[in-house]
């Protein structure tokens, strides 16, 4: 039989007790045994321990009250105790106060105790499994709460834009005015379009299992560059890239074309419009264990107080008022469920650099 | 009764095309002569400290959108609240949303300092005789 993961802790004044249950347990549990209070807990802060058995007659303090003492800083342990006598008291106070999984009297039977411990752990197991799966939700509630918020200000705000736009040209009796309104509800409904192939691109990256194709690099920063050409001011920025192919590479493409589309849409959006000689540069070398790919621009850069939160949720930096708050956010989110990472450096007024590291999966 | 070469229209929102609608609007009802926009609430709270003196023989109506990024809306109001009172008191402030988030507008609602929460695109008409309210206060 192999030996379980289970890590018990057993504390007894009496070393014999202490003893018999090491040679009872130790093929097939962890076994830590000890007779000081003291040294339990340096054990518990040690390693992690599953169960902890303790006596409840001690000299110096007693079963109850030393589960009592660490229930506070080891809540997860699974608590017994053991008693050579019944003691109903002792029993009232184990599960009030010490909050304990099982009472159990000695002499043990060995088949008893054998069976409690594998219930216990099963009982830590069933609890650790609810705790991830609560804390997912949790975090899935407030995920979704934002979002509500976010998207229930960014989808309505350029429509009430729209709807500003029609009231005053109503109000307009000059007709020369009307192609500055159009003008204006264009860019509006840009914006809004942006924001929901952005809510769509966030859903496709949260759901979809992972596929994994051979990646053309030179292949796949065309299509990014040729997607992102009807962008506004795209025909004045000189498009680069530097493209490497040395092996082949495997990843899961969708979400890589999301990285890649985000990053350069950014690129071309936050351009300096004074300056003459805008560029946005796509690197990628790759090898046999990742490729690195740099997305660059001298565009008008974050400034430090912005730079820590982009990647945030929502977050909009202040210079500029067109974006969303949820493209960096998606591109963090894809590049982690990619297996790689992501950094970004900028100098405000100057550019802006994203380095990506992706796992080659072939 | 406010005078109308006394009052002020100070307009704060990140977004350029409200901006520019809720300006013409305010000029179309003919309410003052003196509009101002800042497209940040840096620039709106830089513009009060450097023109404090001018600004406080007026009055002084602010219409200030709750989402902005880098300072919400609310922020803002923290800001502006540490401002001197002789100075804050001749102002009165506006709260426009284009959310109909409930909390929100509680939250705006809540604060001393904010008359009402607006929704946005901006109705002046209605603007018109919330001044008059205050003209009459």
């Amino acid at each position: 039989m192999n030996k379980s993961p289970v890590r018990i802790l057993y504390l007894d004044d009496e070393e014999q007790n202490l003893i018999a249950f090491h040679a009872l347990f130790r093929r097939d549990y962890e076994v830590f045994t000890t007779t000081s209070a003291t040294e339990a807990v340096q054990i518990l802060n040690q390693c992690e321990i599953h169960i902890i058995f303790s006596d409840q007659k001690m000299p110096d303090l007693s079963g109850v009250e030393f589960f009592e003492m660490i229930v506070t800083d080891f809540p997860e342990p699974i608590r017994i105790l053991l008693t050579g006598y019944a003691d109903i008291e002792a029993v009232i106070d184990a599960i009030n106060k010490g909050q304990v999984y099982r009472y159990l009297t000695k002499p043990w039977i060995e088949n008893e105790l054998r069976i409690t411990i594998e219930d216990a752990y099963e009982v830590l197991q069933t609890r650790r499994q609810v705790n991830d799966k609560q804390q997912a939700l949790e975090k899935a509630y407030s995920e979704l709460e934002k979002f509500v918020y976010s998207a229930s200000h960014d989808l309505r705000a350029p429509l009430v834009s729209i709807k500003g736009i029609l009231k005053l040209s109503k109000l307009e009796n000059d007709p020369a005015k009307h192609t500055e309104y159009f003008n204006m509800i264009e860019q509006s409904v840009q914006k809004l379009d942006s924001f929901v192939q952005n809510i769509i691109h966030y859903y496709q990256n949260g759901k979809k299992e992972e596929i994994l194709t051979a990646i053309n690099f030179s292949q796949l920063a065309d299509d990014v560059f040729a997607t992102l050409a009807h962008y506004d001011g795209a025909e004045r920025i000189n498009l680069r890239k530097e493209i490497e192919p040395q092996t082949p590479f495997m990843a899961d493409e969708l979400r890589l074309r999301i990285v890649l589309n985000n990053l350069v849409s950014n690129a071309l959006k936050f351009q300096n419009p004074k300056d003459e000689d805008s560029f946005v540069l796509l690197s990628i070398h790759n090898t046999v264990e990742k490729a690195v790919i740099k997305v660059a621009d001298n565009g008008i850069g974050i400034s430090p107080d912005d730079l820590p939160h982009v990647f945030d949720m929502f977050y909009r930096t202040s210079q500029k008022n067109i974006g969303t708050g949820i493209g960096l956010y998606i591109v963090k989110e894809a590049v982690e469920k990619l297996g790689g990472k992501i950094t970004v450096t900028s100098d405000l007024d100057n550019g802006t650099c994203f380095l990506l590291e992706i796992p080659n999966k072939s | 009764m406010i005078v109308r070469e006394h009052l002020n229209i100070l307009l704060v929102d990140d977004n350029d095309i409200d901006i520019a609608v809720n300006t013409k609007l305010l000029k179309l009802a003919d309410l003052t002569d003196h509009i101002f926009s800042f497209s940040s609430c840096r620039l709106f709270l830089k513009y009060i400290t450097d023109n404090a003196d001018g600004l406080r023989t007026k009055t002084n109506l602010i219409l200030l959108d709750i989402m902005m990024p880098g300072m919400y809306g609310f922020e803002c109001l923290n800001e502006f609240a540490k401002m001197p009172d002789d100075l804050t008191s001749s102002f009165h402030i506006f709260m426009l949303s284009s959310s109909i988030d409930r909390n929100d507008i509680k939250r705006a609602e809540q604060s001393k300092q904010v008359l009402k929460v607006l929704e946005k695109p901006l109705d002046v008409y209605h603007l018109k005789r919330l001044i008059e309210e205050i003209s009459i206060q």
